[in-house]
């Protein structure tokens, strides 16, 4: 359309999942991706549920995708890189921004602080 | 042995994935499988199957097929679709559809035809080498004596003294034209050569296709029997033969032997050399080459690379100063100028050509503005259907956009049939126009012309239907999807008037051109030439001098010639003159004897023509003293009557004596009688000073025989063509044509002009009345109920009447004036182009006004009758 819409809201996976590509730079693929968010956020994830949530914020426009080339430790199989569109850094900025503002004070009760 | 990952669930999983995430999804799991097997081969298998579970309980989805398309697209997949939904809501109304097609159509071919032709012959660049190097170098005549002659001829010496002094040019060359007598199996006919000199074809930079070109040496006498053929030329002698060079050609009765063909491109009608079927090397002997005098030949020249005009100028003009000096007597007060050749060319229609693209282009949004008012009352019948896509959500911007899309579906319908009507006039029109402009023959649909179209198609869309899309936007969604509410109403009513105020003013700015333009051709047409045009049929004879090498031989040629002519049935007079009235000729210098010849600034120049007895006679020139000159004569003259008075003013001419310098000095001719004056060049210009020397001492030479005839003309042109062949059978004749033909041609630029825009605005009116008719109607059911009410309370037929009239003259009266003051703005432009008539000719404008206010008022009336027929009860219980 010729006018600017809102980006729009993420579920709590898909910013994790947005977050985990973001962190990986070029190197963004399902495995990394599933690693990386167990590492940090301690959630063993389902690769299924990786791809789904990664096909999805790439139909919303959030991501772009490329084949990479096919590897022996694969078997002989190839990897799906992903990466973020600015529409995809726009909606993490946003949701960033949305629970910062709504936890702001909160610290202590959280017990984060 | 490195473990592998559990092969049931490899396999299960393989099965269940779609094929797009397959390879991703296995090769992850194996990849971190065997990162985890390095640390726990047990653990890592544990892993996998319950990744596998995980997975085979719900698989990433298949790729949706848009997965790729970003966002920006959004507008191209929803203009695509609007396209698909407009080709299918215009399918439904064909009716409308193809009257908005074949109105735009209309316009856009009348564009693409006009544009075709501004750029063959304005924008197209010459088919040569670095065509905006070639120029053309002229003499600028002392313009006391050659009064209106901005240019004229150039003298070999002083083209030889150029060529030697000039630094600014490449290379120059000298050129004229000779008509050749072409003798094969079939008798003789004329063929125009050009003679070229030294470098001709170096300095245009066009290679033979076939051979070679003249070599320098062949420029001389003794050598030059050497020929050059067009591509053309070649095809229709030859039959295109390859072997074609080193055969022999006979030219007034001489074996030339081939030596080069020419490509096909460098044939075009624009340019004299390039015209040509065939060129020989010019071969002046000595003695031509000092004549410095006579003004007899052109010149090409090729400018340097990045040298201006403005500074070739100034130093042609620095060498004729010096040439001035060191050749008084030939050269005073004669400068040189040089003009690019393209603007040569081109300069004469560039002002007529931007007249009619502006025309024909008020015609293209006279045409807008009838559908965008057909689209208009085609958005408010659709009013529903827009405000239910309203209602489900589509924003202001959607549904703009898909009513232009509509719009320009049916622009780009238009121009491509456009298109289509444009390639198959100017296939039709290509023989009317050849001969009308310089270049006609380039004339062509390519791909700028394709451009210009697609523009023009794309912003005729724009324009006609931006304004329709704009107010059906704005709808109220509430009265729209109320049941019978104010269905019939007029909505929109100002936006349609303005639409007619524009139509209308625009039709008279149309009207009132191709009315000034028609009143100035026929002013030129019919301004007196000094003879009578009608029943003269006219044929030119050039003997070879090869052949007719005394001045005896062509005598008696002419001689018998006149005679057997003047002895056909139907022939009433007969004579012979060099050059025809109105076509230009010689212009010399002229003394009276007894005075000294002065230098060439001072000395006073007449129109020099040769004529036979009985050419007055024939044309109905008047001998207004005098007698007409006798066969018998020795060296006998007339003069016009302004001649008479420029050379001595009240005293009596005849029995006076001059000579023709440029002829002889010590031959004196004596005036016997004084002649009415007679165009000798353009009908606009006045008649020049002209003197009618006997035609008997030449050899050689050119006559064109006249005869006024006591039948149609042209009856006789196959006699009179044979009896002067029965002469001499290889002698051909040229030009059969009448007087009034020879007239015509001259004003067939201002015909083309006149012509055209004359069909321009009749399409204008039409168009016009057309869409006040349409917009009147709609307005007249807007208002059925009002009259209706009125008719039920007692007005009368008049009253109605008079009630619509008015709604629909107003506008078109407002546009009638506003198109007058936009005339007077026009008149500028127009001003240069007519004859005998001003722009702003009051009388035409008129008209215009008059024309357009009855037509306006026809179109009004049958909506007003049809107002005066409402019955008021079926149209107040409609409601």
């Amino acid at each position: 359309m010729w006018f600017k819409t809102k980006p729009p809201p993420l579920g709590d996976f898909e910013q994790l999942v947005l977050l985990g590509v973001l962190r990986l730079n070029e190197d963004a693929y399902g495995a990394a991706i599933r690693q990386e968010i167990h590492a940090r956020s301690s959630r063993d994830v389902s690769i299924n549920a990786v791809y789904t949530t990664l096909d999805r914020l790439e139909t919303k426009g959030l991501l772009h995708s490329w084949i990479g080339e096919p590897t022996a430790q694969r078997g002989g199989r190839r990897r799906k890189f992903y990466a973020l569109r600015p529409a995809g850094v726009a909606a993490m900025r946003q949701a960033y921004h949305a629970i910062r503002a709504m936890a702001d004070g909160l610290e202590e009760r959280l017990g984060v602080k | 042995m490195t473990p592998s990952p559990p092969s049931l669930a490899a396999r299960l999983l393989a099965r269940r994935l779609s094929p797009e995430w397959r390879d991703y999804v296995l090769g992850d799991l194996e990849e971190e499988f065997h990162a985890r097997a390095a640390r726990s081969p047990v653990a890592a298998r544990r892993w996998y199957w319950r990744q596998a579970v995980r997975c085979l309980a719900a698989p990433p989805r298949p790729l949706a097929p848009s997965i790729d398309l970003p966002k920006r697209d959004f507008f191209m997949r929803t203009f695509v679709a609007d396209l698909r939904y407009a080709a299918r809501v215009l399918l439904r109304t064909p009716s409308f559809a193809l009257a908005v097609i074949g109105v735009l159509a209309l316009g856009i071919g009348a564009n693409t035809a006009i544009f075709s032709i501004v750029n063959a012959v304005l924008l197209r660049p010459l088919p040569f080498e670095s065509p905006d190097r070639l120029v053309r170098l002229f003499h600028v005549p002392p313009q006391d004596t050659f009064p209106g002659m901005p240019t004229f001829a150039v003298s070999p010496a002083n083209f030889y003294d150029w060529q030697r002094d000039a630094r600014l040019f490449e290379g120059m060359a000298i050129y004229q034209f000779r008509p050749f007598v072409l003798t094969d199996g079939s008798g003789g006919r004329e063929v125009v050569g050009g003679a070229l000199g030294a470098g001709f074809f170096e300095i245009v930079g066009t290679p033979p296709a076939l051979g070679r070109a003249f070599l320098p040496q062949e420029d001389g006498p003794g050598r030059n029997r050497v020929v050059m053929l067009s591509d053309g030329f070649w095809n229709r002698q030859f039959g295109g033969a390859p072997d074609v060079i080193g055969r022999t050609l006979r030219l007034d009765g001489e074996a030339f032997e081939v030596v080069g063909v020419m490509p096909p491109g460098f044939s075009f009608d624009a340019w004299g050399p390039t015209s040509c079927d065939l060129w020989v090397p010019l071969a002046y002997t000595d003695e031509q080459r000092a004549v410095r005098e006579n003004h007899n030949a052109q010149v090409i020249a090729r400018l340097r690379p990045g040298v201006a005009a403005a500074q070739a100028i100034a130093e042609m003009d620095r060498i004729s100063t010096r040439l001035e000096r060191q050749y008084p007597e030939a050269n005073a007060g004669w400068g040189a100028t040089v003009i690019p050749l393209r603007e040569l060319i081109v300069r004469d229609v560039r002002l007529s050509l931007v007249v009619l693209l502006g025309a024909v282009a008020l015609v293209l949004l006279i045409a807008c503005a009838n559908v965008g008012n057909l689209l208009f009352a085609r958005a408010l019948t659709r009013r529903k259907e827009i405000a239910i896509r309203t209602a489900l959500g589509a924003g202001r911007a959607r549904v703009f956009q898909q009513l232009l899309v509509e719009s320009l579906l049916l622009a780009g319908a238009g121009g491509a049939l456009g298109v289509l009507l444009a390639h198959l006039s100017l296939a039709a029109g290509a023989a009317t126009l050849a001969g009308q402009l310089p270049r006609a023959d380039e004339v062509a649909i390519d791909g700028r012309v394709l451009l210009f179209t697609l523009v023009a198609s794309v912003l005729t869309g724009l324009l006609a239907g931006a304004l329709p899309a704009l107010r059906a936007g704005r709808a109220d969604l509430n009265d729209a999807l109320k049941e019978g509410g104010r269905q019939d109403s007029a909505v929109g009513v100002r936006t349609r008037r303005l639409l007619i105020v524009g139509e209308v003013a625009l039709s008279v700015v149309l009207l009132m051109s191709a009315g000034v333009m028609l009143r100035s051709l026929v002013a030129l047409r019919h301004s007196d030439p000094g003879f009578h045009p009608r029943n003269v049929l006219t044929m030119r004879v050039s003997l070879p001098e090869a052949r007719y090498d005394t001045p005896a031989k062509s005598l008696a040629f002419f001689d018998a010639a006149l005679a057997r002519v003047r002895a056909l049935p139907g022939v009433q007079f007969a004579g012979g003159i060099d050059d025809l009235p109105v076509l230009g000729g010689s212009q010399q210098p002229i003394v009276l004897e007894g005075r000294a010849e002065l230098l060439p600034r001072d000395q006073p120049t007449v129109a020099v023509r040769k004529v036979t007895r009985g050419y007055f006679q024939t044309m109905q020139i008047p001998i207004l003293r005098g007698r007409d000159v006798a066969d018998t004569d020795a060296e006998a003259m007339l003069v016009s009557e302004s001649a008479a008075k420029l050379l001595w003013g009240d005293g009596d001419p005849i029995g006076r004596r001059v000579t023709l310098p440029l002829q002889s000095r010590t031959v004196f001719k004596e005036v016997v009688g004084i002649v009415g004056d007679v165009k000798q060049g353009d009908l606009s210009d006045p008649a020049a000073p002209s003197v009618y020397e006997l035609s008997r001492a030449h050899a050689g030479g050119s006559l064109t025989l006249v005869m006024r005839t006591l039948v149609p003309p042209m009856s006789l042109a196959t006699p009179a063509a044979d009896v002067v062949r029965a002469i001499d059978q290889e002698q051909p004749v040229e030009d059969i044509r009448t007087m009034d033909a020879v007239l015509d041609r001259t004003v067939r630029a201002q015909r083309f002009s006149a012509w055209l825009l004359g069909l321009f605005s009749a399409a204008a009116l039409t168009l016009a009345s057309v869409g006040i008719y349409s917009v009147l109607s709609y307005i007249v059911r807007g208002r059925s109920r009002e009259i209706g009410i009125r008719t039920a309370l007692g007005a009368r037929t008049a009253d109605v009447v008079r009630l619509v009239v008015v709604e629909g003259m107003t506008p078109a009266l407002i546009g009638i004036a506003v198109g007058a003051l936009a005339s007077l703005a026009t008149g500028k432009l127009l001003q240069t182009l007519v004859f005998g008539v001003s722009a702003w000719d009051p009388l035409t404008l008129g008209a215009a006004a008059v024309g357009l206010t009855l037509v306006a008022l026809v179109a009004t009336l049958v909506p007003a009758y049809r107002a005066s027929r409402f019955d008021p009860l079926i149209v107040l219980r409609g409601n």
